[in-house]
């Protein structure tokens, strides 16, 4: 449905060759909050491309504008200047009704998990799937999500009954019933023991690499960056460094990237 | 649409004692306007109880009678020249008189109204009247209403106790209810009786006699129009008397209540304190659907995250308003049917609970909660789904 779009529809102003391939594409995306005196930079010319298949995570510390980005490339902002094209379809300057319709083709997972307490894990599924209007067959789509997550035995427990990471689980099962081929996380582990934040990237990363998903994850979360293909790093509203894992790890020492975590 | 998941009534039960504390308060907004209108038209409505038993098609009052409170009589000689005419069957004259009764038991005199009649004509359409036909041609007897209110003492057939300073006798019971003008309730006898209580009470006090009537009943013959026949005597006879049709929009029973309505404070009154009711019904509504919002404040904003829209929220806190007002609508209609029926038998008032009634309840409870949803709902549209990532 989006490759369709992406294919068949280039953004007007750049031509479609490279942007097919890009599941995102910003082009000196500046970002402003506040107005008049009070406006304040909090991105800063920000180039970025995200390849199809690809999982890259943001670092950076608080502060830096990581959530910013992400809520504008998830289109829950608008975007003010520069070149933002997410799955083929330029964003900045779009009204609210259509920032609605870009989103439907984004999966986003929080570092709470959002599920209503009053419904159960199936439900909390089915009402991604009733977003693009499979009634019929909402209910066996989400148990198959959740099964491949190894979720199935737990299709009719509500959240109360779920652990911390089983939960995070039901709402990554939620983010991508869907198929998005975007999939935007902030901090999906944070709240999570080792074991269980181990777990969720591992889901995460299968995901992506199966079914050539692009992933854009923040995270603080030093023990997961392994999952990475490239780390971008951002220090206050720029972007400081894109480099790819090994070359992250071998400019890194872990000594210093221990610290470096700490301040964040 | 109904494969939707319902997470408006899911969200709105999922905390069940929470749900029953906010039907418990919708139930209590619709008890309190049920019991506001319920007690403004019993008092319009039992000022027709009488007039509702009156055994007569047209019926004919003095023109200065302005309602049934005013003492004020007509010349018999009147309803026997409206026997003359066509259509006509049969005139009967109603006497009616407040006079103090004592209550056996405590001594203390309370007003009551005696309605009586020639025990020969259909004055009243009360079986009980002729089943003690024969005790109330003797003297000094009286059937009493077995709706009057408790002050008058206990309402049963053998009391005897002074009646306008006069022995009476207390020879059966009948059913009726009171009024504005009823006192604490009524009595029946015969005319003969009403004559030996009324014809010469005193120096300060009207003589009565068979000369004059209160309300006189004109039974008119099968087939006949009432209004027309109405009309006739009204123009034939002199303008002393004021003749009506005893049903209808210009009719007497009408008149009556329209006298009350228009004189008394109590539409007023009663409607401004089911207004409050319903504020304060929009105000707990909203304080649930807004609870609800803010409780699940990150979830909205998480399903306006994945595409939904403001309208599909919006329609979710109209639905938990539309399942507040009903499910609590009932509870709250069967607890004022309760009350309806204390304070009937407390009051002797009547209290009707008609289908237009609780239809009308229905609707001001729907708006009700459909106004507090408007209101919450401005919550919700507010939600940024940006605000998700924190």
């Amino acid at each position: 449905m989006s490759s369709t779009s992406v294919n068949g529809n280039p953004s007007p102003q750049r031509s479609a060759a490279p942007t097919a391939e890009l599941a995102v594409k910003i082009r000196g995306l500046n970002y402003y909050f506040g107005r008049g005196d009070l406006r304040k930079r909090v991105l800063t010319n920000i180039d970025l491309d995200l390849p199809k298949g690809q999982i890259v995570i943001m670092t950076g510390p608080s502060g830096s504008g990581k959530t910013t980005l992400l809520t504008l490339i998830g289109a829950l902002r608008s975007a003010q200047e520069g070149i933002l094209t997410v799955l083929g379809q330029e964003i900045v300057g779009l009204g609210n009704h259509q920032l609605v319709d870009v989103r439907r083709n984004i999966g986003f997972i929080f570092q709470a998990h959002n599920l209503f307490e009053s419904l159960t894990a199936a439900q909390n599924v089915e009402m991604a799937v009733e977003l693009i209007g499979q009634f019929e067959d909402k209910r066996s789509q989400a148990v198959d999500i959740l099964s491949q997550i190894g979720m199935g035995d737990r299709v009719s427990y509500k959240p109360d009954a779920l652990s911390g990471g089983q939960k995070q689980r039901v709402a990554i099962a939620r983010a991508l019933v869907n198929q998005p081929q975007l999939i935007l996380a902030d901090e999906p582990t944070a709240a999570l023991d080792k074991k269980s934040g181990r777990d969720v990237v591992t889901i995460m990363q299968a995901l992506a690499r199966e079914q050539n998903r692009t992933i854009l994850m923040v995270t603080h979360d030093n023990r997961i960056l392994d999952v990475a293909d490239r780390i971008v790093n951002l220090v206050d509203g720029h972007l400081e460094s894109d480099e790819d894992l090994n070359h992250f790890v071998q400019t890194h020492d872990p000594k210093i990237l221990d610290r470096r975590m700490f301040i964040m | 649409m109904w494969k939707r998941t319902p997470l408006a009534l899911l969200n709105l039960t999922h905390d069940r004692r929470r749900f029953v504390t906010s039907l418990g308060g919708v139930a209590f907004a619709v008890l309190l306007m049920f019991l506001f209108t319920g007690f403004k038209n019993a008092l319009y409505d039992s000022q027709l109880q009488l007039l509702s038993q009156l055994n007569g098609e047209v019926v004919m009052i003095n023109r200065r009678k302005s309602n049934m409170f005013v003492p004020i009589s007509f010349a018999r000689r009147r309803l026997y020249q409206a026997r003359s005419f066509e259509g006509v069957g049969d005139a009967y004259a109603l006497y009616t008189s407040d006079a103090n009764w004592q209550n056996p038991e405590t001594g203390q005199t309370r007003p009551m109204r005696v309605l009586a009649f020639n025990l020969d004509d259909p004055v009243l359409r009360l079986p009980e009247v002729s089943e003690h036909m024969e005790q109330l041609q003797l003297p000094n007897t009286a059937l009493i209403d077995t709706r009057a209110r408790a002050e008058v003492g206990p309402t049963e057939a053998g009391i005897i106790t002074q009646l306008a300073d006069r022995e009476i006798r207390i020879v059966g019971t009948f059913t009726l209810g009171t009024d504005f003008a009823s006192g604490n309730g009524n009595l029946i006898m015969s005319d003969v009786n009403f004559l030996r209580y009324f014809a010469n009470r005193g120096p300060e006090e009207d003589e009565r006699s068979f000369a004059t009537a209160d309300v006189g009943l004109i039974k008119i013959e099968a087939g006949a129009d009432a209004e027309r026949i109405a009309a006739t005597l009204a123009n034939s006879l002199p303008n002393d008397v004021l003749i009506l049709p005893r049903d209808g929009d210009s009719g007497f029973v009408d008149r009556e209540r329209r006298y009350w309505e228009e004189n008394t404070n109590i539409g007023f009154v009663f409607t401004l304190l089911t207004t409050m009711s319903f504020v304060v019904g929009i105000i707990l509504v909203y304080q649930i659907l807004y609870t609800d919002v803010a409780d699940h404040w990150k979830e909205y904003a998480t399903l306006k995250a994945m595409g939904y829209t403001n309208w599909f929220l919006l329609g979710v806190v109209v639905q938990e308003a539309l399942f507040l007002s009903v499910l609590g609508f009932f509870p709250g209609m069967g607890v004022s049917m309760l009350l309806y029926n204390g304070a009937g038998n407390v009051t002797g008032l009547l209290f009707q609970l008609t289908s237009q009634r609780v239809i009308n309840i229905l609707i001001l409870t729907f708006l009700m909660c459909l106004i507090s949803a408007a209101i919450a709902v401005r919550k919700v549209q507010a939600a940024d789904p940006a605000e998700v990532f924190t």
